[in-house]
């Protein structure tokens, strides 16, 4: 069995209707009224001990859904979820052993304690032999350079080290898996960059799963070699990264600006792009990587109208989502 | 307890922090302290000229008075926070990192967020209890003293564990605040006198329903020598260690069953 088995899980979440005029809002106080909506639909997956795995989706995919029922923090409406064989939700003190939890948004550290003090306080919440933790905390200041401010309380740290503690907390342990929740949201490319790199290390020296919510391509490229993509909580892709990439390879947007902002109309023939999306002046076009460029593609448009400006667009995961869910609802 | 020593980490945390921001707890400390020895005099005054109050002296109305604003001390120091952020702590998320953490999410709550606002309001009442029975003669005997801790100690224990059960339905996505004024707040002013002088369905409601009768007006009998039982048997003067006891075990129940109803929000 894999370490992680999660089978045709759903969760809906209760939402209680706002009640409008006097006489609603009083049968409010006794009834309630309310919608399900559907967060996770049917998802299956299974993930082995040591994999790093990217989860990603657009926002309000349900990613965040299927981190807080893994993680034990939400009973799932259906379906099952086994982490090592244990059910996250009912097993929860035995499951938080085990596991590291890192909530981007969110800081797990204490205001006013020196980020040492800190570490020694989770010593003592997870219980972790004096020899472990000195060696854990030693390989963690190292590689995440948190020498400086290592005497510093919480609140005088900048967004990237306290993100830094925060990801050292969370692995002070050693646990199985750590489930990281958008650890790069906000921060420089150096902070990003340092993150990246430690979570690499740590995967490679202690072979912890690692489970990572992102919107970051760049994140992913770097330290995953697997990818989950959801959307509307339903899972579009389980796959290795390269297959990933192989099969957006084909097509890219470029973004054209033209002097007026009179419609722009696809001259006659076939071309290797199209038009995407239009907003003003400003249109995005869509073209095969493989047989054109954006330099032609500008190039072919500023034949029939003077265009002003032309710009890349970066194919992020959003964008891709998107496009993999329209193209499948096509 | 293998992990009592954890949660009274916390605490020292808590009481670290409470030396590094000297100048800020020592002005809440000043100003909690004088706003209840206000109210104090003003009640004092205003039974002094009555002369009595329900058969009660101005010194005995005091001892209720100060046993009641004690024992909300006590029990705003360890469940405040409950009782007044939890709705927050669910609506924001932040909650979500108390269940992450293989700790009784009560315990780690109460320990974590312990205040240390109520250090005045605590002084304050404990003087004035002292002062009460001092000027009044009564005559206090070793039994009476320890009767006297005991008291304070059920005293905040019940009043923490209505404290509690206001605080359930974040749980549930609900807003507690209006409850907690009614429930807490406003009827809690009952017993800081005498609950002979209300009429019977009052005094029924505050021992039976909410037994706040039992942190100040029973209790005080015995310590006062008084045999002002109404209708109540004379036993119920020795009785608030029981329902102090028996009212916590139900209220941490309850906020354990609320938890396990609990939706995270979405994000």
């Amino acid at each position: 069995m894999a370490y992680i088995e999660v089978n045709d899980l759903v969760k809906d979440y209760k939402i209680y209707d706002k009640p409008k005029g006097f006489f609603n809002v009083a049968k409010s106080i006794f009834v309630r009224t309310y919608h399900t909506k559907r967060a996770v639909d049917h998802i299956t997956f299974s993930i082995e001990q040591g994999e790093v795995v990217g989860y990603i989706g657009p926002n309000g995919a349900g990613k965040s859904t299927t981190i807080k029922m893994l993680s034990g923090i939400l009973m799932p409406t259906e379906g099952q979820i086994s982490v090592n064989g244990r059910e996250p939700w009912k097993d929860r003190k035995q499951n938080s052993l085990h596991m590291g939890v890192v909530f981007g948004q969110r800081s797990q550290l204490f205001w006013d304690l020196p980020v040492e003090d800190t570490f020694d306080l989770f010593r003592k919440i997870y219980k972790v032999e004096e020899h472990k933790f000195k060696q854990n905390v030693e390989f963690y200041v190292e590689l995440l350079d948190m020498k400086e401010f290592l005497h510093q309380p919480v609140r005088q740290l900048s967004l990237g080290q306290k993100m830094r503690a925060n990801i050292a907390v969370a692995l002070l342990h050693d646990p199985d898996i750590v489930y990281l929740d958008e650890p790069t949201i906000g921060l420089d490319v150096v902070a990003k960059n340092k993150i990246r790199n430690f979570i690499r290390t740590v995967n490679e020296e202690k072979h912890t799963t690692v489970i990572l919510t992102t919107h970051d391509m760049d994140d992913i490229e770097i330290i995953c070699k697997r990818l989950i993509m959801i959307d509307h909580g339903k899972k579009l892709y389980d796959g290795t990264l390269s297959d990933f990439k192989r099969s957006y390879k084909g097509e890219s947007v470029v973004s054209i600006e033209f002097e007026s902002d009179e419609e722009y109309v696809m001259p006659e023939g076939t071309y290797p792009f199209s038009i995407l999306k239009r907003d003003g002046a400003k249109y995005l076009f869509r073209y095969d990587r493989d047989k054109t460029t954006p330099a032609e593609v500008a190039y072919l448009v500023s034949k029939n109208r003077p265009i002003v400006d032309m710009g890349m667009q970066e194919t992020d995961i959003e964008y891709i989502v998107r496009s993999m869910y329209e193209g499948k609802a096509e | 307890m293998e992990y009592l020593s954890l949660y009274l980490e916390f605490y020292k945390i808590r009481l670290k922090s409470v030396a590094e921001y000297r100048g800020a707890f020592i002005m809440i400390s000043i100003t909690k302290a004088l706003s209840y020895a206000a109210d104090f005099l003003v009640t004092w005054m205003m039974i002094s000229t009555f002369q009595t109050m329900g058969g009660w002296k101005a010194h005995e109305v005091m001892v209720l008075f100060g046993l009641n604003s004690a024992s909300y001390a006590l029990a705003g120091t360890f469940f405040y926070h409950i009782t007044t952020y939890l709705s927050n702590q669910v609506k924001d998320g932040t909650f979500d990192e108390v269940l992450t953490k293989p700790l009784n999410p009560f315990l780690y709550l109460s320990t974590r967020y312990f205040s240390t606002g109520y250090f005045g309001t605590f002084s304050i009442s404990l003087f004035i209890i002292i002062f009460s029975l001092i000027s009044g003669h009564v005559a206090m005997d070793f039994g009476k003293i320890a009767y006297l801790i005991v008291t304070l100690l059920s005293g905040g224990l019940i009043t923490g564990s209505i404290m509690i059960i206001l605080s359930v339905p974040a749980f549930w996505m609900l807003e507690n605040n209006g409850l907690r004024a009614i429930f807490f707040n406003n009827i809690r002013d009952f017993v800081q006198y005498p609950i002979t002088i209300f009429g019977k369905v009052i005094q029924i409601f505050m021992t039976v329903v909410l037994p706040y009768a039992f942190v100040t007006f029973f209790p005080a009998l015995f310590i006062l020598g008084k045999q002002d039982y109404s209708i109540f048997p004379s036993w119920f003067m020795y009785l608030s260690p029981a329902v102090a006891i028996v009212l916590f075990v139900i209220a941490y129940r309850f906020w354990m069953y609320g938890l396990s109803r609990y939706e995270s929000s979405g994000s």
